[in-house]
């Protein structure tokens, strides 16, 4: 009896030792996406290069398509660029949404301009993933994804749920424990489908 | 050492109104209710991207872009809870400072309260069992007792 009560303050120690320890290696910055297993959010915004081309979630739909929510001014975003452009080339449908930086700036013509050149120098350097860029001009769209900066990444189904995010930048690992599987061409594609 | 603190206390004072100020002026309202409602949203919603900063603190862009959002929901008139509904279902509890009670949440407040009664029930036991067997037994108490006689008598004479 007295044994099993000097047991009782080790393992209350214990116990705290492992949650504070587990606490040190802990990511306070890894926190779930509020939109996972939600539809994608509808909105209506244009094209970056192109003012009078406008896209709704239906331009997103029909097949499973990686969302990639970016900006030139994102030196993460640059890192990820080379790694989507080969996905892109196994047949991957890669949209970007362009996250502007200038918070506060007016939104007008040359602004747009300045982005555009940008944009165009940079993808034509590192490679071009996106089959189209979504202006996020007052970053709405983002905001309402729950996107707390650049880069961060959203995979749809064809129905248009959001299936996984990705804060952060993509890497050839990223893609193969996170995403790869979640297609359904990929082994037992139901089954890890169902599971997420 | 009293002077002292008046001063940092005054001086904390001025930086916190001042902080107040800055974000009210930036953000004109009409209806002083309104305006009310967006200085406790801006002070109980988390900035998402920094760690420990509401968005009246922060001057991350998400934070800006939070800031707005509020002052434009507000403005349409929505109340403080439909506010924080909107940015939770968006960003999740981590948006917010005051966290709904439920079945994780509730161990914040049980625990302390349950160590707190055990901690008093364990004293209170031992400090029983102490009081009812000193741990002597009768034939030393006696002998002891013998002692204090003798002692005592030895002092008179």
């Amino acid at each position: 009896m007295k044994n099993y009560k000097l047991l009782i303050p080790i393992v209350a120690f214990l116990l705290v030792s492992i949650f504070l320890y587990k606490g040190l290696y802990s990511d306070p910055t890894n926190i779930e996406n509020a939109n996972l297993a939600k539809p994608f959010p509808q909105f209506q915004l244009a094209d970056l290069m192109d003012e009078n081309k406008l896209y709704t979630k239906q331009d997103l739909l029909g097949e499973y398509t990686l969302i990639n929510v970016w900006g030139t001014w994102c030196v993460t975003c640059r890192v990820e660029l080379p790694f989507m452009t080969q996905l892109r080339q196994q047949g991957i449908k890669i949209v970007g949404v362009y996250y502007d930086n200038a918070a506060e700036a007016a939104f007008g013509e040359l602004d747009v301009r300045n982005t555009r050149k940008d944009v165009t120098q940079m993808l034509a350097q590192l490679g071009n993933p996106f089959q189209f860029n979504i202006y996020d001009e007052k970053r709405d769209l983002s905001l309402d994804l729950g996107v707390t900066g650049a880069p961060e990444s959203f995979l749809i189904d064809d129905k248009g749920t959001i299936i996984a995010h990705r804060r952060g930048a993509i890497d050839h690992r990223v893609w193969q424990n996170e995403f790869a599987p979640l297609f359904p061409s990929a082994s037992g594609s139901q089954q890890s489908l169902e599971q997420n | 050492m009293k002077k002292l603190f008046i001063a940092l206390l005054s001086f904390s004072f001025v930086l916190i109104t001042s902080v107040a100020q800055a974000v009210e002026e930036s953000y004109p309202f009409d209806d002083a209710k309104q305006q009310k409602i967006f200085g406790e949203l801006v002070e109980e919603l988390r900035c998402p991207k920094c760690q420990n900063q509401n968005i009246a603190d922060s001057n991350a862009m998400v934070a800006i872009d939070l800031k707005n959002k509020t002052y434009e929901l507000v403005k349409q008139g929505q109340s403080k809870d439909q506010v924080i509904d909107f940015m939770v279902q968006r960003y999740g509890q981590f948006v917010h400072y005051d966290p709904p009670i439920n079945m994780v949440t509730i161990w914040l407040w049980l625990v302390p309260i349950v160590i707190a009664l055990a901690l008093v029930l364990f004293v209170l036991k031992k400090g029983r069992r102490e009081k009812e067997s000193t741990g002597v037994d009768a034939e030393s108490l006696e002998q002891a007792q013998a002692l204090i006689d003798k002692f005592e008598s030895k002092g008179k004479s």
